[in-house]
């Protein structure tokens, strides 16, 4: 290669033909200062920080700027040192100082590079209006005001990792970095390789650090450790340094216990040696209370009734029980178990929710234990996302669409071929899945996470359900003529959707007649649903019982304070119909001359049913919220009850598991009043003597009360 | 209401004739037809009681059970005074009628009692709770008045004052972990004023709230105390008075609902054994009669 010579500051250098000014400085211990340049991007000459006067017109960026043959330069003459001062001076003005990055290391090279010049208050003014920060992303933190429009983290996305997420936005004062299309980071296809943020010299992408966050009860695996996995060969490796303490690796023997149903956990489970068992160690049964007088002594004579049926219940137990792992569970025989390469805990991890099941080393195992941010950047890697999907289409996605009785007759090669047409799709709390107006294209089912229907309405959205692991939406708009979505479908929290296309969808109605009419069925009966809900919010004129939230309900239990004699007949019966343990509590807020009781209100946005790990609270078609006998006794549900109305009730149950032999222990199911729905009416208002006692339809009672007795309205 | 309306209008219809052309007896065939409605209609009445025990069993709703109670109860003494024709008898019948007038007025009471009482108790008493957890209620409100006069007890180091500990042992004292954050300024005099009646007056009635000539157990003499406790002590605590005399306003409320629960249930500890007995001995007078 042809050399050349060059003079900086005053020294003879010799460089090869083609180096850039800043590389022939930089090979002969030049110090130039630099902010858009790195060596291992192309350079861009946009900070200028790198001037350097060449004996031309104007200083040139030296980092862009070819070194010729004669050429003299100066990199630290007064004009070159003038106009870096400017240069820095004038970005300084525009960067919040300290910066996240200068506060965590002290190594914000804009910030260094002022103090080296001994720039402390720039002279220019602060821009007006703010750039703004975004949080959306599980690992960076991206804060657009400490950004200075390098460039370095484009060229480190484009053309480091070839990932083509980032990208300019706007011009002039209103530019900046952006994710695709300008999305929230979180939500665009950024995979989270890191790569950005390495290459960023400010504290505009900085690391969500979980350094102070050290997992128990294993080893922290290194990150060329982790790269040898295949799990975690396309995760970047900056990442994972920067996360040592993110995933552990824990051994376990055979009969160790990794996580119990109900407990709160942050983390995931990947196999990579060895079998466990998932299985649900709470009885399936209700809790019931014999032989006792008194409250106290009920309560110490607690016990599980098996879980037969009662007769007069016509609703259809589900054959399987969603749980938190790329498995269900059967009803019948609630085990199942799972091998090298399964993840399981995604839900527990990403949304923070109590585990679902309790899982059991079938034999010795190796396992890595990792935190919500490390299973993110997995679940974003194009390879890693395809390969748990791929175990997830093989092992649940069949038995996951058998779960919706629509489909439960489905030929199994029907079923398989569905299985590799339908979409998987992640989404993120708050994410819109489907909007009311729209035209509809896809019919979706729930995976992972929850969704809130909506329909838009003046003054506000009414919400119509919740949806969690196992429901399903979307068929009204397919099925219907106009072909449009009824309501609007938002994702509650880290949401992961089975999405059948129209088209498919379409096919497999052609093919099965049977679902079509089912199908019109169930969206018949959810327009009659909703057009209810539309009524009794119409209806509603009484600022006083919105205070109490009592329009939020489709039944009140209420107790007429004129007539009862408080004669605890209602709470009774209330016990004696559901095996001892009252759902009823005569006690809350009066409204007039009524009592409304402590019962489930049967809640037209019912909150308790967000979360629920294994799906045991559920609405049935006439609308009682039930809770089903394989509750986990975690108490999220009566947590989430606004008014107190769900009860956990104790019992005491042998734990067979524990190091030192079995014990006994006192778990917990949730209680709610069914409205004794096996009845035509609840036994607490057929057991008041006084006609005290009476389950009002709030639609009715919010219509017609004018001071009128409620017996004249129920 | 009705039936039994017709049925009396029938037995009285039946009875005019009947007394008027011969002398009414127990033993005649109009006479034992009284007896056996009679003492039908009180078996009737009593398996009300047995109906409660079981109030999920699908035997018609409670409501209609208690109206056929009331309004066939009614029918007894008719029927009875019918069947005697009015006459006393024996030992054992004027047991009976005794028995049968008092469960009859014991009966009407209670009707009455139950028709009116709920309705003072619900504006009587707003802040009704219930029955068996009044006296948890009662500690929740000692411990509570106790917590807000420590709050006024403070030196500004966050110590008791040397007063306080030396006072009554029921009285309030430091619990760990509920430390305050905030201190109340007054005068020493004015703290031992406080300490004074807070011990002297307020204390023994929450201990006691039954007590009819504590000032605090009348709502008017209650309200003027607490306002002349105002006048006399710093705003600064003015707030812990005015909740102490809302926990008293409760306590008082608690003895309100507590009378009148008594009277809301109270009867029926006449109502209930007396029936029983009067059942068992019908029916051993109905042996002794058929068979004697």
């Amino acid at each position: 290669m042809t050399q050349i010579e060059l003079t900086i500051d005053g020294k003879a250098v010799t460089v090869d033909e083609g180096t850039s000014v800043f590389d022939a400085a930089r090979l002969h211990g030049i110090p130039v200062p630099v902010l858009c340049h790195q060596q291992n991007e192309r350079p861009i000459g946009v900070c200028r920080v790198c001037s350097v006067d060449c004996g031309e017109r104007v200083l040139q960026a030296s980092c862009v700027r070819p070194a010729e043959n004669g050429m003299k330069v100066e990199t630290n003459s007064d004009k070159v040192k003038k106009a870096r001062r400017m240069l820095i001076e004038l970005l300084m003005s525009d960067h919040p100082s300290p910066c996240a990055r200068q506060r965590q290391s002290g190594d914000c090279e804009l910030e260094m590079l002022a103090a080296a010049e001994g720039i402390t208050a720039p002279r220019f003014a602060k821009r007006i209006s703010p750039r703004g920060q975004d949080n959306s992303s599980l690992v960076i933190s991206v804060d657009h005001e400490a950004c200075i429009l390098c460039d370095r983290c484009i060229r480190g996305c484009d053309e480091v990792r070839h990932n083509d997420v980032l990208g300019r936005r706007g011009k002039g004062y209103n530019a900046g970095i952006a994710f695709d299309l300008s999305q929230p980071m979180g939500k665009s296809s950024c995979v989270s390789c890191g790569e950005c943020m390495v290459s960023c010299p400010t504290g505009a992408l900085t690391n969500k650090s979980v350094i102070q966050t050290v997992l128990p009860n294993g080893t922290p695996v290194r990150a060329d450790e982790l790269k040898q996995l295949p799990f975690f060969r396309n995760v970047s490796g900056t990442f994972l340094d920067l996360n040592g303490n993110a995933v552990i690796k824990r051994h376990f023997k055979a009969g160790d216990i990794m996580c119990r149903e109900g407990e709160y956990g942050s983390t995931a489970f990947y196999i990579l040696e060895g079998k466990v068992q998932i299985f649900l160690a709470t009885p399936m049964a209700h809790v019931t209370t014999g032989g006792g007088v008194s409250g106290f002594i009920q309560k110490l004579t607690s016990r599980l009734t098996g879980s037969a049926e009662k007769p007069g219940t016509h609703h259809s137990r589900p054959t399987s029980i969603q749980i938190d792992a790329p498995v269900d569970l059967e009803y019948n025989n609630p085990v199942a178990e799972l091998g090298p390469g399964d993840l399981f805990g995604e839900m527990t991890c990403m949304n923070l929710y109590p585990r679902s099941a309790t899982v059991r080393a079938s034999t010795d195992c190796v396992m890595l234990e990792m935190l919500r941010n490390v299973l993110d950047v997995i679940q974003r890697n194009k390879t890693m996302r395809a390969e748990l999907e791929l175990n997830y289409r093989r092992r649940a996605l069949d038995d996951h669409l058998r779960t919706v009785p629509l489909f439960a007759g489905l030929s199994r090669e029907f079923v398989e071929s569905l299985a590799t047409k339908v979409e998987l799709v992640r989404l993120s709390k708050g994410d819109v899945i489907c909007r009311q107006g729209e035209i509809a294209d896809a019919f979706y089912l729930v995976r992972i996470g929850f969704v809130k229907v909506t329909e838009e309405r003046t003054g506000g959205d009414l919400v119509l359900a919740y949806l969690g692991k196992g429901g399903y939406f979307g068929e009204i708009g397919l099925l219907t003529t106009r072909g449009l979505r009824t309501a609007t479908v938002t994702a509650l929290d880290h949401v992961e959707l089975v999405r059948i296309d129209g088209k498919e969808f379409h096919e497999m109605l052609e093919l099965v007649p049977s679902i079509k009419r089912d199908l019109m069925a169930v969206a018949r009966e959810r327009e009659e649903q909703n057009k209810r809900h539309m009524g009794a919010v119409n209806a509603i004129t009484l600022d006083s019982f919105l205070s109490q939230g009592l329009m939020e309900s489709n039944s009140l239990l209420l107790i007429d304070l004129d007539k009862c004699t408080r004669c605890d007949n209602c709470v009774r019966a209330c016990a004696d119909a559901h095996d001892g343990v009252t759902r009823l509590i005569r006690e809350g807020l009066r409204f007039d001359n009524y009592l409304v009781a402590t019962s489930c209100r049967q809640c037209r946005d019912p909150l308790c049913m967000v979360g629920c790990p294994v799906g045991s609270i559920r609405r049935r078609n006439s609308l009682e919220i039930v809770i089903e006998d394989w509750c986990v006794g975690c108490g999220l549900c009566a947590r989430n009850c606004p008014y107190g109305n769900i009860n956990m009730h104790p019992f005491e149950a042998m734990v067979k598991d524990l190091p030192q032999g079995q014990k006994a222990v006192v778990s917990y199911k949730a209680t709610s009043c069914d409205l004794c729905s096996e009845h035509a009416e609840p036994s607490c208002v057929y057991a008041c003597p006084h006609d005290a006692a009476h389950r009002v339809d709030p639609n009715e009672f919010f219509k017609n009360y004018s001071g009128a007795k409620i017996t004249e309205l129920s | 209401m009705f039936t039994a309306l017709v049925a009396f209008l029938a037995a009285l219809a039946a009875y005019v004739p009947y007394s008027l052309t011969s002398r009414p007896r127990g033993g005649s065939a109009l006479g034992l037809t009284y007896g056996i409605t009679g003492y039908g209609i009180m078996l009737f009445a009593g398996l009300l009681g047995a109906r409660k025990k079981v109030p999920v069993w699908r035997l018609g709703r409670a409501q209609s059970w208690m109206r056929g109670h009331i309004w066939f109860g009614l029918l007894t003494l008719p029927m009875i005074l019918f069947h005697s024709g009015f006459a006393r008898g024996g030992p054992l019948t004027s047991l009976l009628m005794l028995l049968l007038c008092v469960v009859f007025l014991s009966g009407l009471t209670g009707a009455a009692i139950q028709h009116f009482v709920p309705g003072l108790m619900k504006s009587m008493v707003p802040l009704e709770t219930i029955y068996e957890e009044i006296p948890r209620v009662r500690e929740q409100l000692r411990a509570e008045a106790d917590n807000l006069v420590r709050l006024c007890f403070r030196h500004p180091e966050g110590k008791l004052e040397p007063a306080l500990v030396s006072a009554p042992a029921s009285f309030p004292r430091a619990a760990s972990g509920t430390e305050p954050e905030e201190m109340v300024e007054m005068e020493a005099e004015e703290r031992e004023y406080f300490r004074d009646v807070y011990g002297n007056m307020i204390l023994p009635f929450l201990k006691n709230p039954g007590r009819r000539e504590s000032v605090l157990a009348n709502t008017e003499k209650a309200g003027a105390f607490f306002e002349a406790l105002r006048r006399r002590l710093p705003a600064s605590v003015h707030g812990s008075i005015d909740d102490l005399e809302n926990i008293c306003e409760e306590e008082r409320q608690l003895s309100r609902q507590q009378s009148l629960y008594l009277w809301l249930h109270g009867w029926l500890l006449v109502h209930v054994p007396l029936s029983i007995a009067l059942i068992v001995l019908g029916g051993i007078h109905a042996v002794e009669a058929l068979r004697y």
